[in-house]
């Protein structure tokens, strides 16, 4: 063989494959497995026990039920967003306003999302006082809903605007041109081709909701879903965990259904290779109507969050409203706090790190390398898989595995947990990045002496910084927030800050439960910022180089 | 002297290629000339080593260099789409092997490369920033800094138009005769094939149709394929061009290369 026999892209590929192999199927096989464990070998009793036994069934259907309303709800408030940004004439500034308030609540774990809830809508709630009165019962069916929706607008919105920003514009002009209604003509050329984004917007809202497990725990009430009876199963106070274990294959049934309905409708996707850029026709009603529309569904979005800038900053809420910093003061000298954002800092730096190195190299071995098909298709079926898990079954497959061993209660087991469970997104935008590079730099390199790892580090990676900056930015952001598969694995001393606003709600102390998230949001925000700072600023660079570029380009001679 | 004997090449069970002879001589110029899907590309690939022959011997200098890696058989390609680093400037891409073996070119000899292709005040530019004249340019200067035995070139003028097509083709022709370089060039363009080379390989259905100078291919085209294919076409583009510039319909200037 002459062909260079890629032997580094060989053993990275292997590095990668063990680690899923560890952290991922081994602990999901033995989850399996403890769903059927009885005291006399494999049975289905447990299936038998959680499927007659009083509730689960009904929390079932109220997860079905719940989850299906918030992703119809959802999804139709982001196309209004979507379509107020892509399809009618505002002004450059409120679009980008839109643009980013949309997608804000990720930077929130859900978990707050609730408690904002309860401070803005209960009884002594910010907007209720606002109101004089109590808008709707948040306990149950309703806070839910507005817990759901606010947590899936984010990823709805994103998908929505994107098909949008692709769809081909022109289409509508040649609609009117035929001699289309206006209606017919939105029906052929916004509609149809955002069907495959639509439905895959639902599937995507629906598969959030039904997995999450931050907004149940706080508004929930009595409304149960799969995700607090999984949560009681496994940490309640008469935890079951072969009955957990069921609950947690039952969870991941619908997941399954969800993901494969996603690559289903990934075929209705309609592709277009760049954005044409049209003018929008005039229509000063339509401007107006989505306009203000938008502006109502991002004020009641962010109004729920004006709670967390509200309640600790204030002596007593709602009796005592005096401006005082004392319990943003208190949670910073308590010692044990501190070490709660120490380890959620390090846990989400580390995750990040770990994450872009190994969603780089698994998108080196399928996007640049020679590895056969097979090989290649491994690590697609790997990020396919870690797309249907929900964070929770992980978390409860890790809490099986890893109890006893020396893993337990150390942060690594929640870096590695948060690489495999957020690993889909990071890769596919990492393999699409690699993939449209030159094919033949590495040969042209080689045949300038390089090895393969020097061309790496001396070109590929170079050109990949900007996607490389996106997934460290998603990996942090995604550890800062996630609630679902910690909540089973963080131990007293890897407590991280969300783990640390469950315990705080056990005791009522709402106000460091806001302090905590605020600095989350903080901490976001800044990591966001800094991240974009450095990716544009590579940008600009580029910009003034073009800039200087001589108008004449003299001929050879 | 470059000797190709009985070169085979599959994939999965299909002949690309088969029964491929010729020998090239130091210094000449030969253009692999056909129609898309014919075996060209696979032929460059297996004198460069990116692909493995099934049978037969490719001999440099008289030495089956079949079985010696791409990297240790000291010839280089300048790809189709230049594949030239986006992250580093011009004067980073054309000394990019100098870093692996910094004694291959001397600076004086780097100097020259830039001056004979025009780069000089294309320097600091980024890659980006380059016509795609000027980056087949660069992507020829650092090829020549590795100091080719042989230079491979996938359609060098595919993506020029008019002007710069020719002005390119007049670099590569110097830069054969000034090194004294094989060049072989990949084309599917007769005219740019014939114009441009010592010797011409005409490839159907990954065999050769024929094998000669321009001026044997245009007097003595040995079948219908080459007949009807090839000169036919050049034939259609010289009728169109003598209609244009017929009698008293002259063009008042004189051409001018490069």
């Amino acid at each position: 063989m002459n062909r260079r026999k890629e032997n580094e892209i060989k053993g990275i590929f292997g590095l990668v494959v063990l680690v899923f192999l560890i952290f991922l199927l081994i602990p999901l096989a033995r989850l399996f497995l403890k769903s059927f464990m009885g005291d006399t070998g494999l049975m289905l009793g447990h299936y038998a026990e959680v499927l007659t036994g009083r509730g689960f069934l009904e929390a079932f259907g109220n997860s079905l039920l719940i989850s299906s309303v918030s992703a119809v709800v959802t999804t139709v408030l982001a196309f209004i967003l979507a379509y107020a940004v892509h399809y009618c004439n505002l002004p450059g500034g409120y679009k980008g306003f839109i643009n980013r308030a949309a997608v804000a609540p990720m930077l929130l774990p859900t978990i707050t999302y609730g408690f904002a809830i309860i401070y803005s809508f209960g009884k002594q709630g910010l907007i209720t006082q606002l109101f004089g009165t109590q808008l709707f019962d948040i306990y149950g069916f309703n806070g839910l809903l507005l817990g759901y929706v606010i947590y899936t607008l984010p990823v709805s919105f994103l998908l929505l605007s994107n098909t949008m920003s692709y769809v081909d514009k022109k289409f509508s002009i040649v609609s009117r041109i035929m001699g289309d209604s206006p209606f017919a003509t939105f029906v052929g050329t916004v509609l149809r081709p955002l069907l495959g984004t639509l439905a895959a917007s639902f599937v995507q809202c629906f598969f959030l909701c039904f997995t999450d497990y931050g907004i149940p725990a706080s508004v929930g009430g009595e409304f149960e879903v799969v995700a607090t009876v999984l949560y009681n199963e496994m940490l309640g106070s008469v935890p079951n965990f072969s009955r957990g274990a069921c609950v947690a294959m039952m969870m991941l049934i619908p997941s399954v259904v969800t993901i494969a309905l996603l690559h289903y409708l990934e075929k209705y996707n309609i592709r277009y290779n760049k954005i044409s850029q049209i003018e929008i026709r005039k229509g000063a009603v339509r401007d107006a109507v989505f306009g203000v529309l938008s502006a109502l569904i991002l004020l009641c979005v962010l109004s729920v969050f004006a709670v967390i800038f509200v309640v600790p900053f204030v002596d007593e809420w709602p009796y005592r409203i005096r401006f005082t910093l004392e319990h943003v003061i208190s949670v910073f000298s308590d010692n044990s706090l501190i070490t709660v954002c120490r380890n959620s800092l390090i846990a989400a730096f580390l995750t990040a790190a770990v994450g872009s190195l190994t969603t780089y190299g698994a998108a080196l071995t399928t996007a640049r390398s020679h590895l056969p098909g097979k090989v290649k298709q491994v690590i697609e079926n790997i990020s396919l898989i870690t797309n249907t898990i929900p964070g929770m079954v992980i978390g409860i497959a890790y809490m099986l595995v890893f109890s006893g061993t020396p893993l337990q209660n150390t942060l690594f087991i929640i870096i590695i947990c948060n690489v495999i469970h957020y690993f889909s997104t990071p890769y596919l935008m990492m393999k699409s990045s690699l993939t449209k590079m030159n094919a033949s730099w590495e040969t042209t390199a080689m045949l300038m002496g390089d090895t393969w790892l020097k061309t790496i580090v001396r070109v590929v990676t170079p050109n990949a910084m900007g996607t490389i900056l996106e997934v460290f930015s998603y990996y942090f952001v995604n550890a800062m927030v996630t609630v679902s598969a910690v909540i089973f694995i963080a131990g007293a001393r890897t407590m991280v800050i969300t783990t640390k606003i469950k315990e705080l709600q056990y005791y009522t102390k709402f106000n460091e439960v806001f302090v905590l998230s605020l600095l989350i949001l903080a901490v976001n925000l800044a990591a966001k910022s800094l991240f974009h700072y450095i990716a544009t600023d590579r940008q600009k660079v580029k910009v003034k180089k073009t800039a200087r570029r001589p108008v004449v380009s003299k001929s050879i001679s | 002297m470059l000797e190709i004997k009985n070169l085979k090449k599959s994939y999965d069970g299909v002949t690309i290629l088969h029964d491929i002879n010729l020998a090239i001589d130091d210094g000449e110029i030969v253009s692999i000339l056909g129609p898309s899907g014919c075996g060209k590309t696979t032929l460059l690939n297996l004198v460069l080593g990116l692909a493995d022959a099934d049978e037969g011997e490719i001999l440099f200098q008289g030495e089956n260099v079949l079985n010696v890696p791409m990297e240790q058989r000291g010839f280089n390609i300048v790809f189709q789409d230049y594949a030239l680093f986006p992250n580093l400037n011009v004067y980073k891409n054309i000394t990019y092997g100098l870093r692996n073996n910094p004694s291959i070119s001397t600076r004086q000899e780097v100097e020259d490369l830039i001056d004979l292709l025009g780069l000089r005040e294309h320097l600091d530019k980024k890659i980006e920033q380059l016509s795609g004249g000027q980056k087949q340019r660069v992507a020829l200067a650092r090829t020549m800094v590795m100091k080719p035995k042989i230079l491979l070139l996938d359609e060098p003028l595919s993506a020029l138009d008019g002007v710069i097509k020719e002005s390119i083709k007049a670099k590569i022709k110097q830069i054969a005769r000034d090194y004294h370089l094989t060049t072989i060039i990949v084309t599917h363009d007769p005219e740019e094939a014939l114009t441009l080379s010592d010797k011409v390989l005409i490839i159907q259905n990954g065999t050769i149709s024929q094998y000669g100078k321009p001026d044997d291919i245009i007097q003595k085209p040995e079948n219908d394929f080459v007949k009807e294919f090839i000169l036919n076409q050049l034939l259609i583009k010289k009728n169109n061009i003598f209609t244009l510039f017929r009698q008293g319909n002259e063009p008042k200037i004189a051409a001018q290369v490069g």
